[in-house]
């Protein structure tokens, strides 16, 4: 878990992604809005060609639109986001197909950014999780 | 003079139900054939470090082929593929590779198959047990099913991407980003076959309710499967063994779905003893063989359960 507050956590995780080498070297046309359900706090993102547009912090039952959402357990994010993480909870197909992982709404976004999403959410082990 | 590899790439040409089939292969080495067979909607390059391995490659002749529509093997131009739905089915996958092994006139080869690889050496283990003296499994199992989604071939997705990036996850995340994303690069190369080589894999491919009639005595098996496969699991794999009459299971830690590729350093500490372990049980059944000669190949060999 990450011992910074929410404003802190968002600005790190905005700082990861807009600085990532791997991001800035494929991510032109990542763009989506996506949702990351921890079960203790929902974090709403929207990611605009590449770089973080705008991050809420549990927002309001109607405040955000999103394309799609990953919900699991606050332990599953736990566990993901450790540097090293143990099996099954090493990604999202591994967390959705063998633990509490869930992948909703317009998955079709989420394959059509599949790479730098993938990318994205391992930016988590450096960041930690709010949770 | 710049490093020039030992590994020579050959075409064998030969015919399955009246089409014909240019298949490309990779080998090095001389001894027993070792026949490897990559995972689905790949190619051979997964091998590139077990075809030069010497302590691999002074026993054996490694044999790393492109399954057709793979790699360098072309579709057969015997046939209007583009007007098919490719399936992948085992009866064909299973005609393939014996096809494949006369075409060579291989002698006595150990098959290595990893994925739908891994799933195809319990086929050939089941059907075709005195054809190979020994067979590897790599991350197989009697039934794998949840894999044959139409999100690999989506046209409204990169499916290049879909495919190379779907499969990330199967790879541990501490194998070595180098050989990750080499694995992911060959995985960008294969959309067009990945669906179809699924149906395989996780429809076709049912081996639950028959694996009490492959005979590990008869044709010695090993499984080896990697703790961070979450597609095929340790479990799986274990379970699979524990049905299997002969069969061995060894779960290989701190690895995944693809372990030649993603971290050949780690793989090697596994597949090596397996090799050594099937050299043995090969040599005991043909010890067994020679000193109690029975009334054919057909016959079902006896011994210890391993």
């Amino acid at each position: 878990m990450s011992s910074q507050n929410p404003d802190q956590w968002a600005e790190a995780f905005r700082r990861a992604v807009d600085s990532d080498t791997e991001l800035r070297a494929h991510g032109r046309e990542y763009t989506c809005s996506y949702l990351l359900d921890m079960d203790e706090h929902q974090v709403a993102v929207d990611i605009y060609k590449g770089k973080v547009d705008e991050v809420a912090f549990d927002p309001g039952p109607l405040d955000r639109r999103y394309q799609f959402a990953v919900r699991a357990s606050a332990e599953t994010w736990r566990q993901f986001s450790e540097p090293t993480p143990a099996p099954m909870y090493h990604g999202i197909w591994a967390a959705t197909f063998r633990r509490d992982m869930r992948l909703e709404g317009d998955v079709l976004v989420m394959m059509q950014n599949l790479r730098c999403f993938t990318r994205n959410l391992e930016l988590l082990r450096h960041v930690g999780v709010p949770v | 003079m710049a490093h020039v590899s030992p590994v020579t790439g050959h075409y064998v040409t030969f015919e399955i139900d009246g089409d014909e089939y240019k298949v490309f292969y990779l080998e090095n080495g001389s001894g027993r054939p070792l026949v490897c067979q990559h995972t689905a909607g790949c190619h051979n390059h997964q091998w590139r470090y077990l075809l030069e391995d010497r302590e691999i490659t002074d026993q054996y002749r490694v044999i790393a082929y492109d399954l057709v529509r793979h790699g360098k093997t072309d579709p057969p131009s015997t046939r209007e593929w583009w007007k098919e739905e490719y399936l992948l089915t085992a009866d064909f996958y299973t005609r393939f590779i014996v096809s494949f092994c006369d075409a060579l006139e291989l002698q006595d080869p150990i098959f290595m198959g990893c994925s739908f690889g891994g799933n195809e050496a319990l086929q050939l283990a089941y059907k075709h047990p005195d054809r190979f003296a020994g067979i590897v499994s790599l991350e197989g199992a009697d039934y794998s099913p949840g894999f044959f989604l139409d999100w690999w071939q989506h046209t409204h997705a990169n499916a290049a991407q879909v495919c190379a990036s779907g499969v990330w996850d199967l790879m541990a995340p501490q194998s070595p980003d180098r050989d990750r994303w080499a694995t992911w690069f060959y995985y960008s190369q294969g959309a067009e076959a990945f669906r179809g080589d699924l149906y395989f894999y996780s429809v076709d491919h049912d081996l639950r309710g028959s694996l009490a009639d492959i005979d590990g005595e008869r044709c010695p098996l090993v499984l080896l499967t990697g703790e961070y496969d979450y597609l095929t699991t340790p479990e799986d794999s274990r379970r699979t063994a524990s049905q299997i009459r002969g069969a061995e299971f060894v779960e290989m830690e701190g690895i995944g779905h693809f372990p030649m590729s993603e971290n050949y350093p780690v793989f090697r500490n596994y597949v090596i003893p397996a090799l050594e372990r099937l050299e043995e049980r090969i040599a005991d059944s043909a010890a067994r063989a020679a000193s109690h000669p029975g009334p054919g190949p057909e016959a079902p060999t006896s011994g210890p359960t391993a």
